[in-house]
């Protein structure tokens, strides 16, 4: 972050600058063991001194961080020798006192909200609102710190897999602690928190190191990754409620990131995408053992995910064929008329105006949980002493599907299928002058998209107990397409995060939902135009992006080189 | 490698249990006020955002005004009644996250809801699980209480009940009023969805028991503006009348492009079209519809909710399923007298609860309540409502044989 | 079933024009910056709500004359649709598509779809409110459909041919149409603007070096088109009596198929094509035999229409000027 405080005055005041932020930063430690609201009602109740509540303690990392940002650089240069230019003292603990000020101040309009006005505070909100506001203050006036380095410093590899797996388990309990909040302030509050401590990190070029710790220990990462993943019901003891909504997210996410092998890696805006869960959705229903059924078939659920992943992908080629040989934008359009042709032809398979297949808009309820050579989902288990609910049993189930999809995706991604693919998106003329044939891969891609869709879609429907013709609008294709824009097309982590956020954003600020909508036509546009990329940025998908930047282009170079110099021994040294 | 690999998990595991201790709250200090009364929950799911907000936060205010009430009442000595009120959006999946949350919480001891039957079919599973009685004041859909089959009707939940009638009692009703008024040819459409798909259907066979003859069966498309194709085949049918299964924002814009293309006859609907908006959007004087119950001022019931309604403040109206959901809050009031007279906590008294349910009756707002072996309203007195003057007026009121 | 063909025939027709209108806003604006411009469906409905919002102003006059209604309020209603239509379509372009116009195909149409839900959240949220004071008194909200002015002389009146009868409404409809297209013949071959519209859409380069002002000619080409959807949107209002926030998905749907059956980036296309949809939509009600000739069906077979074009005649019923640039 650049200021418009000349260079000069900024060395003239670091001093004053960097004790008036200690007392800011000092300021908010202590409010923490103030009661900051006269009612008990507010947040997660932080009406008590001397005893922080949960959400309270969270903050406290930000003050603290800020203290150590400020203190350490007090030893002087000469002992922090390499360590002075290698991470970025002063700009990261300007970003993490604008954070807390951020956090602080949500904080305090949700308790006034809460509790019906200002006159709620109390003393121990002031003062962390003043130190805020005195922190953020003064480390604007602080010098900047140069970029930081901390990316290039090499590190044991049991400090990085150690690293990754502390991440993931904060990510964990941040997920288990977020889910179960019920009070929407406290939970923008946690959010405003995670996101100044993200930006902080980054800043400190903390997210540089794990990049490329991740990157050297990937499979270590997907490991743990899946560990943490597996271990979450656990967290939940037996709750249900949480794990409805993390097996939505997980279902939502599957779906995502089928779409996002055609519009990520391939380029083809496909926005009927939620046909193809419809119809894996309404064919795993109709071969359930449903009272409801329509055909007297009713196959292993194994067969059933098999016959529902093929349905999606049949369509997906009669909708494919005619229209991937035309313009890109055609196909947008098409695939739109397509999910409305499903939608309707789903509803009107109900005997009256064709032949009864679906029963119309009452869709087929009553669907039989699954069941796998006895291990029946409907049942809560008890393992390790925790009960683990039915929607846990199916969180698993879809975690083993998601594991499935990234396997297929990341494979694909790099295989000469996916070259093609991306060479497809980047220049379909030069792709097929290069001897790509651009056809069949496209129909591949889209067909085998549609077909992952339609594994996710039989799921839904066991899941879900009932399919309905009308959970499958446009609107929700509007949605997946937004969770693979949001985090980053033609990533998977990217998409996963950004399918976590509109899923379960909504579910916490439930009184917000009547704006949800706006807001998230409102983002989409705000993020075409200032981060097309996404939260998590492909490589070759920013410079597409942004390639009259050349200095971003010059620095995802140098990264290139850092990161994959070692496999090239002759590149090295390559100027560029 | 794999050694490593199998460790680090354990690591994980490992932390995650840890996250799992960071998680306990502090102890619940100086709120409660360790008083005697206990708390009860009654929840609602139904639709407080989007296009359906009014029809849900009307229930949602007419469940507050009778758990109101019936603490004012002190009508269970003991227990302190609080709603639990969760937004359903009208999607299935929002509304079955919003009854696994009720489901969860220990102090619910029943539901009122959905408005949607689609969305009741998720929910109502998730409530059966934890033995929670629901009781819907507007799903329709015949097989929620009778299974899929109707010629071998099984009821598919207990715990499952409802204040308002199936369309199995309106369609007749209608029918024979338009047999009594001497209209022998009729065509009938239908918006496709289960409300209105079962009205024409349960019309068309009283109908033609009662010697009338439909002339056109049309179906039309729920988010349809255009309806000439349909008006066209069904005028060179040449009925009397027009029987419409389905809600008032088609019913309106049908009656009145009907008769802009000339086909000037009534058009007659259920329950769907008794609202004023479908006269604003284009119902015309002579237009019927028939609605569960006697008309409001007929009935001491009724005036009394209305008033306590009105008295109540609410920002919104009690809309065309309040009343319902007023009757189906006090149906399960009724039920917690006895289940919660006996009972240790809340949690317990579940499926008594549910037992109980079946001897509910009572003077309600909309009429007789009770329901019989499947969960359905036994209530089976309808009026038939007609537009004269820009305004419903009572035609006449009858019980269904 | 000689009446029945010829009552479909009206219908299909002024089906047809309505289509035909909002359809030429899409070829328009494809034929220029080859934008599939997603929202324009919004801009139709935000033209009907233009035009409701004008006659809400004029103190929700219901008894004019025939005459006056005719020559001063429907044409006060459809300036005051275009003031709306046009304000908000520039506005998008501006603000949504233009930093966009180097980016990635997809940018621009991800945009589009934003501003397409988000012109429809707006209008549902916020439609008789002033933002932070609170509703306006004795206005309807936006949250269900909203009834249309009826306008003596149109709303409700018909005429008989034989055993055809045809409303006042569709011939405003055919009529609009027809006006329309004479003002587009003129604007794009007789004006200045027109004719730099031509050259932009043929060659954006060399126009640019013959000093045309691409980004003005862009903006010229948003705005013809929302005040033709504007049209289109009174129309609608006229044709069925109300109004609602979700108007714009499926005509917007339906229209840009017709562009494309007509050849999309060709004006003439645009109008045939549009007329071309609306009579299949009406024959196809009337005339396919069984189950699948029910009206629940026409959208299907609108959209059928449209995979077939693509595969068989991909340039359109006149031929497109661009068929493939991606």
């Amino acid at each position: 972050m650049r200021t418009v405080i000349p260079d000069e005055l900024k060395i003239q005041l670091r001093y004053p600058a960097r004790a008036v932020g200690l007392v800011g930063a000092v300021a908010m430690i202590i409010s923490v063991f103030l009661p900051w609201s006269y009612g008990h009602g507010a947040l997660d109740d932080v009406g008590f001194s001397g005893s922080p509540s949960p959400l309270q303690l969270v903050f406290l990392t930000l003050p603290v961080l800020v203290v150590v940002l400020l203190g350490v650089p007090l030893v002087g240069k000469a002992k922090l020798g390499r360590w002075a230019k290698t991470v970025a003292w002063n700009t990261t603990a300007k970003t993490t006192a604008i954070a807390s000020l951020g956090a602080v101040v949500v904080a305090m309009a949700a308790i006034a909200i809460e509790l019906g006005g200002l006159v709620n505070i109390e003393v121990g909100g002031w003062v962390a609102v003043a130190g805020a506001v005195l922190s953020a203050v003064a480390t604007i006036f602080l010098p900047d710190s140069p970029e930081p380095t901390l990316s290039r410093v090499k590190t044991a590899r049991w400090v990085q897999i150690l690293a990754i797996v502390l991440v993931l388990a904060v990510v964990l309990f941040s997920a288990a602690y977020a889910l179960g909040m019920s009070d929407a302030g406290a939970f923008l509050v946690f959010a405003a928190i995670l996101t100044g401590l993200v930006l902080a990190l980054r800043q400190f070029g903390v997210f540089g190191w794990l990049g490329n710790a991740s990157a050297n220990n990937n499979r270590v990462l997907v490991v743990s990754a899946f560990a943490v993943a597996f271990a979450f019901p656990f967290t939940q003891n037996g709750s249900n409620a949480n794990m409805s909504i993390a097996s939505q997210v997980l279902i939502f996410a599957a779906t995502a990131l089928g779409l996002n092998i055609v519009v990520g890696l391939v380029g083809l805006l496909d926005l009927g995408y939620i046909a193809f869960l419809g119809a894996g959705a309404f064919t795993a229903a109709i071969l359930s053992e449903s009272a409801f059924s329509t055909v007297n078939f009713h196959p292993p659920f194994i067969v059933t995910v098999l016959i529902s992943g093929t349905v999606a992908s049949i369509l997906g080629l009669i909708i494919g064929a005619p229209t991937l040989r035309v313009s890109g934008d055609y196909l947008a359009i098409v695939t739109l008329a397509f999910g409305e042709i499903f939608r309707i032809t789903m509803n009107n398979l109900d005997g009256t105006d064709g032949p009864n297949v679906t029963n119309g808009s009452d869709g087929i309820p009553g669907i039989p949980d699954l069941n796998f050579f006895g291990f029946d989902f409907a049942q809560p288990h008890v393992i390790a002493g925790i009960e683990i609910g039915r929607f846990a049993n199916y969180y698993w189930l879809m975690l083993v599907v998601i594991a499935l999809i990234i396997v297929v995706f990341t494979n694909m991604n790099h295989s000469r299928i996916g070259r093609g693919w991306v060479a497809i998106r980047e220049d379909e003329l030069a792709a097929e002058a290069m001897g790509v044939n651009t056809f069949t891969l496209k129909l591949l891609a889209f067909a085998g998209g549609a077909f992952l869709a339609g594994v996710a879609g039989s799921v839904k429907a066991h899941y879900d107990v009932s399919v309905t013709p009308d959970q499958y609008v446009f609107l929700e294709s509007a949605f997946l397409l937004a969770a693979v824009v949001l985090g980053g097309m033609g990533t998977v982590g990217g998409v996963l995060i950004g399918a976590t956020i509109l899923k379960l954003l909504p579910e916490k600020l439930r009184f917000f939902s009547d704006y949800r909508l706006l807001l998230f036509g409102l983002l989409m546009i705000l993020m075409m135009r200032f981060r097309p990329e996404g939260i998590v940025a492909d490589e070759r998908r920013q410079l597409e992006f942004h390639d009259e930047d050349e200095e971003l282009a010059d620095e995802i170079e140098e990264e290139l080189i850092a990161h994959h110099g070692h496999l090239n021994p002759e590149r090295k040294g390559f100027e560029l | 490698m794999n050694k490593r690999i199998y460790s680090l998990a354990g690591v994980a595991v490992l932390a995650a249990s840890l996250a799992l201790t960071g998680c306990g709250a502090r102890t619940d200090a100086g709120t409660g006020g360790g008083s005697a009364t206990k708390v009860a929950k009654i929840g609602v799911i139904a639709p407080m955002s989007g296009g359906l907000s009014a029809m849900g936060l009307g229930m949602k205010n007419s469940v507050d005004l009778a758990i109101k009430q019936a603490n004012a009442s002190n009508a269970i000595p003991g227990w302190k009644l609080e709603l639990a009120a969760e937004d359903d959006q009208a999607t299935p999946d929002v509304g079955k996250n919003a009854a696994t949350k009720l489901a969860s919480d220990d102090q619910v001891v029943g539901v009122v809801g959905t408005l949607n039957s689609s969305v009741a079919q998720v929910v109502t599973p998730v409530l059966a699980a934890a033995n929670i009685v629901q009781v819907s004041p507007a799903n329709t859909n015949p097989t929620l209480t009778k299974g899929a089959d109707p010629a071998t009707p099984k009821r598919p939940y207990a715990n499952y009940f409802r204040t308002c009638t199936t369309d199995a009692v309106q369609g007749p009703f209608a029918a024979q009023y338009l047999l009594g008024a001497g209209i022998k040819k009729v065509a009938t459409i239908h918006d496709k969805k289960a409300y209105g798909q079962g009205l024409v259907e349960a019309f068309t066979t009283a109908f033609k028991a009662g010697g009338g003859e439909v002339v056109a069966a049309e179906t039309i498309n729920p988010d349809d503006s255009d309806f000439s194709a349909v008006i066209s085949k069904v005028k060179a049918a040449g009925p009397a009348a027009v029987y419409y299964g389905g809600e008032y924002p088609q019913a309106g814009p049908l009656s009145k492009q009907m008769k802009a293309a000339g086909l000037k006859v009534p058009l007659m609907g259920g329950d769907g079209i008794y609202d004023g908006k479908f006269i604003e959007l284009g119902g015309t004087d002579g237009d019927l519809a028939t609605s569960v119950g006697a008309p409001v001022e007929t009935l001491d019931s009724a005036k009394a909710f209305v008033a306590a309604y009105n008295a109540g403040g609410y920002a919104e109206g009690y809309s065309a399923y309040g009343a319902y959901a007023y009757d189906a809050a006090n149906a399960i009031i009724a039920s917690l007298k006895t289940s919660l007279a006996s009972a240790a906590d809340a949690k317990s008294a579940r499926s008594a609860t549910v037992t109980d349910m079946a001897k509910v009756s009572f003077e309600g707002a909309t009429g007789k309540v009770g329901f019989d072996e499947w969960g359905d309203s036994v209530s089976r007195v309808l009026t038939v409502y007609k537009v004269d003057g820009g305004k419903w007026v009572a035609e006449k009121t009858g019980e269904l044989k | 079933m000689v009446e029945l063909f010829f009552q479909q025939l009206i219908n299909g027709l002024s089906l047809g024009a309505l289509y035909a209108l909002i359809a030429v806003g899409y070829t328009v604006v494809y034929g220029i910056v080859q934008l599939i411009n997603f929202a324009h469906g919004e801009i139709f409905m935000i033209g009907a709500f233009g035009a409701f919002v004008t006659w809400m102003l004029l103190g929700r006059p219901t008894d004019w004359s025939v005459a006056t209604s005719l020559l001063v309020l429907l044409p006060l209603m459809i300036i005051g649709g275009m003031v709306a239509s046009v304000a908000t379509a520039v506005a998008t372009e501006r603000f949504a598509y233009r930093p966009l116009r180097n980016a990635p195909r997809l940018a621009p149409l991800i945009s589009a779809i934003g501003v397409s839900v988000f012109l429809q959240e707006f209008v549902r949220l916020f439609f008789g409110t002033i933002p932070f004071v609170g509703r306006i008194p004795g206005w309807p909200d936006a949250k269900s459909a909203v009834p249309f002015p009826s306008i003596p002389g149109i709303s409700g009146q018909t005429i008989q041919l034989g055993g055809v009868l045809i409303q006042m409404p569709a011939i405003f409809t055919l009529g609009a149409l027809a006006v329309s297209t004479v003002f587009l013949w003129y604007f794009v071959n007789r004006t200045k603007t027109g004719r730099a519209m031509v050259a932009t859409s043929q060659d954006p380069d060399t126009a640019r070096l013959m000093g045309i002002n691409v980004d003005r000619v862009i903006v010229a080409a948003f705005a013809v088109g929302a005040a033709l959807a504007a049209v289109a949107g009174v129309a609608h209002g006229l044709r069925y009596g109300n109004i609602d926030f979700r108007m714009g998905f499926l005509a917007g749907l339906k229209a840009f198929t017709a562009a494309v059956l007509g050849g999309i980036g060709n004006i003439n296309g645009a109008v045939v094509g549009g007329l071309v949809l609306g009579l299949a939509e009406a024959m196809a009600t009337t005339f396919i035999p069984g189950q699948f000739g029910s009206s629940a069906w026409k959208d299907v077979w609108a959209f059928v229409l449209l995979i077939l074009v693509l595969v068989f005649r991909p340039q359109g019923l006149l031929g497109a000027k661009v068929v493939d640039r991606a």
